[in-house]
């Protein structure tokens, strides 16, 4: 029983916003990283990862999370993740990952920071 | 669930309260990643009874969630298709140790900081207080300890 699900949205400027629901472990992160391939399959070089709804993220998920950061950003694009919860940011701070990943508390902050990186 | 069998064990005569009445148990976790939440809500229950702190409990919970993965991911399992997690009282800390019957060596933590891989461990080491890893015989153990007191300056990210 997994509670993992994944939303589609999308934000002004037609940027993908990539909305998980539930926890990232080894059995959701490839269904995570399918949704961010097909974004970027499709052209899309902007992408916003939300993990508001996201009660825990392991080292998978956050390699699902790096890998798309890289490739987006070898490209020219950028990758932004929200994620509001101390906790989870915590986790990052753990391995040293806050400060190469941004991390946004609301998907405004997200949005405006992938603006400012156009 | 039908994927697993727990036993639980009685009192070990481990130390000193509140982890007094606490019982040594074990499950038997069928090595497949939809088996994880499973696991992680079997370590969830063991570590409130144990009564830990918020911060120490979480940080026990994503370890363990990290070496049952390692070991559904890099390790083997028995016969029977399962590995083994095993909780115990071990001082005033609480130990828990994955078994599972492959060969897996750790992987050898990569530097790169955009490594899409290679962070399980780190983060294992990060969160508790002591690690220990065992490889004999066709049997690979990841042994966890997080203590109630941690030592200062060992383990743990802050709290």
């Amino acid at each position: 029983v997994s509670s993992f699900r994944i939303d589609e949205d999308t934000v002004e400027g037609g940027i993908p916003v990539i909305e998980a629901h539930g926890y990232v472990d080894f059995d959701a992160a490839p269904r995570l990283k399918q949704a961010i391939v097909r974004r970027v399959d499709e052209g899309h070089s902007r992408l916003v990862v939300d993990l508001s709804s996201v009660g825990f993220i392991d080292s998978t998920g956050i390699g699902v999370l790096v890998g798309a950061m890289k490739r987006l950003g070898d490209s020219g694009g950028a990758l932004v993740v929200v994620c509001p919860s101390e906790q989870m940011r915590s986790i990052f701070e753990v391995i040293g990952l806050d400060d190469v990943i941004p991390l946004h508390r609301s998907r405004e902050h997200a949005v405006s920071a992938l603006a400012r990186a156009a | 669930m039908p994927s697993a069998r727990s036993r639980e064990r009685p009192d070990a005569g481990n130390g000193t309260a509140p982890g007094r009445h606490f019982r040594d148990r074990e499950l038997r976790l069928v090595a497949a990643p939809e088996h994880l939440a499973q696991a992680r809500a079997w370590v969830g229950a063991a570590v409130a009874e144990f009564g830990l702190t918020d911060r120490q409990r979480h940080d026990f919970v994503f370890a363990a969630n990290e070496a049952v993965t390692n070991a559904i991911r890099h390790g083997a399992p028995d016969a029977d298709g399962a590995i083994a997690i095993a909780i115990a009282a071990d001082g005033d800390g609480l130990s828990l140790t994955v078994s599972d019957c492959g060969a897996w060596v750790s992987a050898v933590p990569d530097l790169d900081p955009l490594a899409e891989g290679g962070r399980g461990f780190i983060l294992m080491a990060r969160l508790v207080d002591e690690i220990e890893l065992s490889a004999v015989a066709g049997r690979t153990r990841v042994r966890l300890l997080k203590r109630r007191s941690p030592t200062p300056g060992a383990g743990g990210a802050g709290s």
